[in-house]
Formats: C-alpha cells, structure tokens, sequence
C-alpha cells in the first residue's frame, strides 16, 4: 500500500509540473508584455521596458519558467503587482472560504444525491423515478450561471426572501454565522454536481440490486430497509466515491462562476478578477494549487475505494 | 393428502405469473408438492420450467411483477399464501431457507464471512452479537470449513468456488429451519467438488431433520440424492413417483425423453444422441392443450385441446398424461451415426508440442507485488485428421487458455503449435491471416459470441467478408447451404440474436464456424449453456458434420460424459499440465491417473443404483503456488513422499495411453519414456 501510494505521488507531481508548464506558457506567450498589462495603457513604452527588465521578463520564456520552477520549489508562488501582495498570501486567504463553500456544496449534494439514487433504483421505471429523472436531466443540462441566474430571480428579487449576494464577511465560517446569506450560492453549487450524482448512484445502485446477494439477504429474512442499509449501500457507494474524486474541477469551475456572480469573495472570485486584470502570477498560482487539488482528489479517492473494498486489499 | 405423516410442507395447485408491461408470463402452473421430514424432494426440469418460480413463490420473493395467482402453500398447516410481509420475514430465513445457484455472487463482497452467518441468527432468534459469532462458527464447522474461526474474519473473495457455498449452506441452515430449499446448489461448481457439497446438503438433512427440495437440471443430481421427484415442464409437474420407481417405470412421455437425453458414460458412441425435437413452448402464449404434446411422439388430438389433470396412478405415483408409456427408452434403439470416413494418414492435423502460457501479475500493483502464473505449463498432444481430441479437466486448469492459443488468439509463452503444417507464432499478418480460414471456435455461451447488434446474415457474411471471398451473391448462397447444414430456416438471417433460443444460438455459432470450411474447429464447452435434450441436438449435429466434411475437433469440457460420447483420444487436465492422455476406452475404463479415477468417480450418473464411489477431497489448489513435484498431490489418496520432491514424467500404459504419476492405479509399461 505504501508502494503504491508513493508511486501514485511521484506521478502526481509529474502531472501537477506538466499543468505549470503548459500554463505558464500559455499565459506568457499569448499575451502581451506583463508590464504593459501592470502598468496600464497609459505608461510609456520605456516605463514597460525598465519593468520588465527589472523583473526578469525580458528574458526567455525557458528561462522565466526555470526562474519560476526554482521559486516554487522554496513555496514561493510569485508576487502579484497589481494587488501587491505575494500570491502565497493571497491564495491562503481566500481559500478557507472557497474550500467553506465547495465542501457544503459538496456535503449536500452527496447527502441528497446517495438517497436519491437508491430511491430511484429499488422504484425503478415508476412515475416518480421517470419525474426525477427528468429532474436531474434538467439540471445537468443546465449551465451553472443560468441556474445562479434562476435563483436569484426566484428568491431574491421575486419572493425577496433570500438575499441576492453572497456574504461579505472576511470570516471562514460565513455559512454558520450568516446561513440565509450563503443559501443560494450552495444551492446552486449543489445544483451543478446533485444531478451527475444522483444518475451515478441510481444506475450504482441497480447494478447492485441485480446481485444475488441481495436476492440472499431478503431470503435471509431481512426488511427492504435492512437490505437497502446493510448490504446495498456499502457497494452501492463505491463507484461514487471514484466519480466525486474526477468531480473536483468541475466543482472549482462551479465555484468560480458562483463567486463571481453571487460576489462571494473566496479563490474564484480571485481568479475571476486576475483573468481581467491579466495577473499573471495570481492566474498560475491558483491553476497549479487547482491542479494539485484535482491530482490528490483522485489519489484520495481511489485510497477511500481501497480501504472500503476489501477485495482490492489482498487479491 | 393426508397430513401428519412428517408432512411439512405443501404445496397445492400453485401458480404464479409475471406481469411484463404488455403481456404476462405463465410461468408456474397448478404445481403440487409434498416435502416430508427428512426427505428430499427432487424437482427436476429444464431451463424456464418453473422450478427455480416455484421455489421463489415457496420463499414469498418472486422478483418485481411476479405474483401467486393461485393456489396454496402451507408450511405445517399454515397458509403462506396471502400472509403479511412482516410476517413472512420471520418465516425466510428462519423456518424456510434457500440456497442459490451462484456462490461467486450471491455473498456481499465488502462484508466478513462472520457478519453474513451471524446475520440471520441476529434477526431471528434474537442472540447477542457474541452469541451469535459463537453460532456463526459453530456452523462454519459443521459445514465442513477447517479452521473456522479465522474464516469469520474472511471476506468472500478470499474463498474458493466449494468454500463460498459452504459458507452459503451453513447461512441457510443457521437458524436450523424445517425447510432448505436448495436451486440448483452446485451447478456452478466443478464435478468433485458437487459431489463434496451434495454429500453435505444430505448428511446436514439427515442430521437437523429438515425436508430439503432440490431443485435441478441435472438427472444425475437426483438420482443420487433425491428420495422422491417431481418433473416440471413448461410450468407444470408431469410426473411426479419415488426416486427408483421413476428411473425405472416412469410413465410420462417427457420423464422418458429427459432420461434418455442425458448422456452416460456407457453410451454408445456409434449411434446419436436420443433428442427431444423443437424447443419447449412459449409462456406468454401457453398451449390449450398438454404443453409437452407438440414434442411428443405419442400426442393425439385429444392432447392438443385437453390439458390432462394431474392424477395419482398408484399410491405416490402422480402422472399428467392421456397416453403413459411404461418404463425408459432402450438407448440401442436410437439411429446409428453416420461413421467417419477413414481419411489417408497423412500425419497428425494438430500438433502442440510443450506449450506454455504465462501470465504476469498486473493484477496485484496494488500492493506493488508481482507475481506471474503458468496457465498452461508444457503441454503436448497430436490430433490426427478427421478425429476429435477431447480435454478435460476443472475450473482454473487452463483449458481454455489452450484452445486460444491453439487458434492463435493467444500468443503462447513459449512452445509451439503446428496446424496444417503450419507454425502459428511464426506467422505472421496476411499469412496468419489465411491460416485463420481453417482454425475456428465455437464458445460456451453463444448469446455472448454473437453480437446483438447484428443480423444473422451479416454475423454469418463476416468470416467471407473478412477473408474476401466471393461476391455478395455468392456469399449469401453460400450462408443459405450452412443454414441448411445447421437445420435452420433460411428466415433468420433477418433476425438479431436474442430472438432465438440457446440451442438455436449454437447452431448459428457452428454455422459460424463452418463458413470458411475449417480443417479444424475448437469447441470450448459448446454445450453447458445448453438445457439437456437440446445439448443432444447439438451434438449430434457436430458429429454429423464431422463425418460429413472431414473437420477435426478440439472439444473441450468438464463435462465428461460429453467429452466420452465426442472423442477419440482424450486429454486430462490439472493445473496447466496434461496428467494423462489415451484413446477415450483408455481414459474412462483403464484410467491410470487417480485424478481422472477421481473425476469419472464424481460424476452422478442417472442411475438410482449407481452406488456410492471414491471420491476427491478438497479443491483445485491456487495456480499462483502449484504445489511441488506431482501438482495433485495435495488432493490424492495415493501421495506419498516421493510425490512432493520429484515431478512424475509421463510414462506408457497402453499404446497412446500415458500418465504423469509415481503411483498410478495400473502397472505401466516397461518401457520409460525420457523426456
């Protein structure tokens, strides 16, 4: 198992370094000068030049990224002018809040999505596994803007019994302090992973229903409820786990359309406001910690399938 | 029926359907049962006979849409029929127990072997969680397992095929009920390890005291085991007598046929296969009449319009026929087979010669081992034209990694593999190609070969299309003469697969095969999918082919009474090493091996008086750590020693007959081979 786990490591760190070249080049070669883009319109074209100079951006491209690669092996992420702060700083202050929101979104849709699921497979092909269905489809067919877009209009500004805007607060912990204020931004977060969830879990759940363990557990004597709850879920949950571990790049792409349009300030806000202002150090920071998230969230969900499956353990 | 004479369950004139969206499948029929104190109930049928329902609608756990329309079942006097869900749970699994066919698949994978046991003695009889571990090992030992107690803590992936029904078994009779009902227990298990689990299922019977109905395809099965049968066809009992009296005085038409579609070991290879003609009948739209009579030789007009009510001709002997017969069917009586024309001598067709096939561990990259095992480990044998060379042998013994590199599918590890003179790992691309046309295969479950997207026509044009023969009119003359070899209607070639039955299904697969006029095709297990009275069918479709186009067969089966009434010479399989070779009377009347003594000895015979036999120990030991010197040692009686230090050689028995083993049952040749 340690094996195993340093060699899924070394390959992580192999694809989280290949994610840093490919941005780094992408952001420094399609733009322009990154003094241009610091220092506005307005500087002249020798200000821009002594700037870049200054900095190391008149160099290489290769060189810039060795240059980059070198202080982000100190836990240097580079400094953003535009804001001027160090990144580092930057991306620890607003990440509780972001990872705040992510992971109630996430709590939710799980809660929500592993019922669900079940439900509609022991009801299979009935009237309200067909409604929910539709449900779900509606919703994963939905872009995650629209959906904010929906809920605002409904809650907010038609019912007026939700604020438009997400809370303000510098604090982590917003969702408890200030729940009303933070009920739409979950919501929608939820609404963007429930529906691939819950189809995951349904057709989970029917692959599992057909075993004949489960033809055995009834036979044992057991209640629906005691099959569903002690036999069915356990195995029914397995695949799921892998899917949330794929799931967390969409969750991050939600996060920052949801930041973004419910003024939420956490990491996609961040960004959102980096792409704008062309901040380039800001950009590569938050991409490289997003793809180390990715990385490890896969890594973590295939060591959760391997200690709750015993059949992975000694084959 | 009279009641009190240890009567403990009955069943009366059950019936129960399924409701599918448009239709509804008739699929149990006015069945009567009697289950007895310590007596076994045989209930015998083929596929889709409504035995495996019956049972289920005893259990109250017919499957979504299924329900009993009519009817009664009464457990000691108690209507089950109609009674509340709550109240049948304390019944499952209490008082009434069911075993499933599938071992492999009927434990939860991600609960301990402790947990699953000690589960209905949880719930039932309401024992505390020490409690009911120390009655989960109780069990365990009584069901045979050695070491118990560190078996509680076993997840079922760790346990062999025959361990996990044990495992199942000692789950059933947890909370010791009065009733097992047992489907198709050990269909999925290899022949000496059935033979270990039946012999358990009735010393546990005799033991607890329960009635046990056993519900089986196999006449061999409920020759040995049962005390009483009934025989369902197309959802009704037909016949229902004593265990003897029915092998020996049945009286239904269907009873007769099914006995003597069952092959034996004394069945004479010269004459076919006695057959049963067509397919049972459809349950969406049941016949008015007797549901046998449109297969029956003996079937009148009064048979299609009346359906003949279930009747007691002598006292236990219950019969649904207008026409009885008297006794089974001479199995002389059957046409002789046409014989293999003798082709010239030209050498062996097929030559193997130490082949080898090794399989890395990838598997394990979890835990960063690697370990590789030998599927197939140095076997040779020749087949000469024209002739067929059976393989025998368990689960797990490579048999079917053989007949994939035998037609190239499989690159072998090392060894080679002569056909036609040709080397197959020496050729490659366009003359591989060509050598193709004349290796084909035919596989165990042709709904799985054949692709469910396409028609039958252009599942039989493919082979043409992809050797490049002929023109489009000239390859659909050509798959209308394979049609006609095979005995179908020229209108499937517009249907899909899943329209046809599994009998059909193989034909399509052998009109497959033939389409590129093989010299040589492999069958692997062509007939276990296959209910019995077409498994002939088809077997004798083989045979008739064989004679008439020259072709020479690999078959390869752990059926060996299919293996005695097909080949010629025979090859027997443990662990990846051919343990003996010989004609086919060498290898079932002179065997010299104990393992293939042991495996002849595990087959159940249709044969009420066929007696008791010696029989295997144990299970087929893992392939990843064969055991040194002589693999089989572990499981013989006769293993000395010597047995454990020094690999036998094969060495000469007869002529062509030959055995890897130190101690074998006869005295070989002198002659040693080296080598």
């Amino acid at each position: 198992m340690t094996r195993y786990v340093l060699r899924r490591l070394a390959t992580s760190a192999v694809v989280v370094l290949g994610v840093s070249l490919i941005t780094f080049m992408m952001l420094h070669g399609l733009s322009g000068s990154p003094g241009r883009a610091i220092l506005g319109v307005e500087a002249s074209a020798e200000a821009v030049a002594a700037f870049d100079r200054e900095h190391g951006y008149d160099r290489s491209l290769v060189v810039q990224y060795v240059m980059y690669l070198g202080d982000l092996l100190q836990g240097d992420l580079g400094y953003s002018y535009r804001l001027n702060q160090s990144v580092n700083d930057l991306l620890a202050e607003n990440a509780g809040r972001t990872a705040m929101l992510a992971g109630a979104a996430l709590v939710l849709a799980i809660g929500i999505a592993v019922p669900l699921g079940v439900f509609q497979a022991v009801k299979r092909n009935s009237v309200g596994d067909n409604l929910l269905t539709a449900l779900t489809f509606v919703a994963y067919s939905m872009p995650v803007f629209l959906l904010a877009m929906l809920l605002i209009q409904v809650f907010a500004l038609g019912l007026g019994i939700l604020p438009a805007q997400a809370s303000q607060s510098s604090s982590n912990f917003v969702i408890f302090t200030e729940p009303r204020a933070m009920l739409l931004p979950v919501l929608t977060l939820t609404g963007v992973t429930v529906a691939m969830y819950s189809r995951y879990q349904r057709s989970a759940a029917l692959d599992q229903l057909a075993q004949d363990y489960i033809r055995v557990a009834r036979a044992k004597g057991l209640s629906t409820r005691m099959v569903l709850t002690r036999h069915l879920l356990r195995n029914a949950c397995l695949p799921l786990v892998t899917l949330i571990g794929m799931s967390i790049p969409l969750l991050l792409a939600g996060n920052l359309v949801v930041e973004s349009v419910f003024n939420y300030p956490g990491l996609g806000l961040l960004f959102f406001n980096s792409l704008n202002n062309q901040d380039y150090p800001v950009l590569l920071g938050y991409t490289l910690v997003a793809s180390i998230m990715t990385v490890l969230g896969n890594l973590l969900a295939d060591l959760v399938v391997a200690v709750s499956d015993p059949r992975t353990q000694n084959a | 029926m009279m009641a009190g004479d240890g009567e403990v369950l009955a069943v009366e004139g059950l019936s129960a359907g399924i409701r599918l969206r448009t239709s509804a499948v008739d699929a149990v029929n006015g069945v009567d049962l009697l289950l007895r104190k310590g007596e076994t109930l045989g209930l015998v049928g083929e596929s889709g006979s409504g035995k495996s329902m019956t049972g289920l609608s005893i259990m109250g756990l017919l499957p979504s849409g299924g329900h009993v329309a009519a009817g009664s079942i009464k457990l000691e006097g108690r209507e089950l029929v109609g009674l509340p869900e709550r109240q049948y749970r304390r019944i499952r699994g209490n008082e009434i127990a069911m075993i499933f066919q599938d071992p492999m698949t009927s434990l939860n994978p991600t609960k301990t072997i402790g947990e699953q046991v000690a589960e209905p003695i949880r719930l039932h009889l309401g024992a505390s969680a020490g409690q009911a571990r120390e009655r989960a090992l109780e069990m365990l030992a009584l069901v045979g397992i050695a070491r118990p107690a560190e078996r509680l803590g076993s997840y079922p992936h760790e346990l062999s095929g025959g361990l996990r029904q044990r495992v199942m078994i000692a789950m059933a009779l947890s909370c010791e009920p009065k009733v097992l009902i047992a489907d198709e227990p050990t269909t999925a298990l290899d022949v000496t390890v059935q033979a270990q689990v039946l012999r358990l299922l009735h010393d546990l019977k005799d033991r607890l005291g329960m009635a046990m109905l056993l519900i089986t395809h196999d006449m061999g099965v409920i020759a040995r085991w049962a005390d009483r049968v009934s025989v369902m066809y197309a959802g009704g009992i037909v016949e229902s007598a004593p265990t003897r009296e029915l092998f020996t005085g049945m009286r239904h038409p269907y009873t007769q046929a099914l006995l003597a579609c069952t092959p034996r070991l004394t069945q004479p290879r010269e004459n076919t296969l006695y057959s049963i003609a067509g397919a049972p009948p459809d349950l969406l739209d049941p016949p008015a009449g007797c549901r046998f009579a449109a297969r029956c030789a003996h079937a009148t007009e009064r048979c299609e319009s009346e359906a003949p009510p279930l009747a007691a001709t002598r006292p236990g002997h219950t019969l649904a026929c207008w026409h009885p017969v008297d006794g089974p069917l001479d199995p002389a009586t059957t046409p002789a087979q046409a014989p293999v024309p003798d082709t010239e001598q030209a050498g062996p067709v097929l030559d193997v010669d130490d082949l080898v096939k090794e399989y890395g561990g990838g598997r394990f990259a979890l835990r960063g081992l690697k370990r590789s095992v030998k599927a197939v480990s140095g076997v040779s044998f020749a087949v000469e034209p024209g002739r067929t060379f059976g393989l025998v042998g368990e689960s797990g013994c490579g048999k079917s990694t053989l007949a994939k590199m035998i037609v190239a599918l499989e690159p072998p590890s090392s060894g080679s593999v002569t056909a036609l003179g040709g080397k197959l790992n020496e050729l490659r691309g366009r003359a591989l190609r060509r050598h193709r046309r004349n290796l084909q295969m035919m596989f165990q479950d042709p709904l799985d070969a054949l692709d469910p997207r396409m028609r039958i026509g252009a599942i039989l044009r493919e082979p043409f299309e992809a050797q490049g023969i002929g023109t489009a009119a000239e390859q659909l003359a050509a798959i209308r003469e394979l049609l006609d070899e095979v005995g179908l209607p020229h209108s499937v070639l517009e249907r899909y697969p899943h329209e046809f039955s599994g009998g059909q299904r193989q034909r399509i697969a052998l009109a497959r095969a033939l389409a590129l006029n093989p010299r040589v095709i492999v069958a692997d297990e062509p007939v276990s999918a296959l209910d019995v009275s077409v498994r002939s069918q088809v077997l004798n479709l083989m045979k008739r082919l064989q004679a008439k186009h020259g072709l020479t067969y690999v078959v390869i089966s752990h059926d060996l009474t299919v293996v005695r009434y097909m080949a010629d010479a025979v090859g027997v399989m443990y662990l990846g090493k051919l343990v003996e070779v010989g004609s086919s009377d060498d290898i079932y009347l002179r065997p010299a091996h104990p393992y293939t003594a042991g495996l002849l000895a595990a087959i159940p015979e249709p044969d009420p008086d066929a007696g008791d036999r010696i029989e295997i120990g144990s299970e087929m030991p893992s392939p990843y750590e064969p055991p040194s010197g002589c693999r089989f040692r572990t499981r013989c009686p006769r293993a000395q020693a010597r047995c454990a230090e020094e690999e036998p050689q094969p060495r000469d028995f007869d002529p062509g007959h030959s055995a890897a083993c130190h101690f074998p049952l006869r005295e070989p040749q002198v002659t040693v081979r080296t080598g």
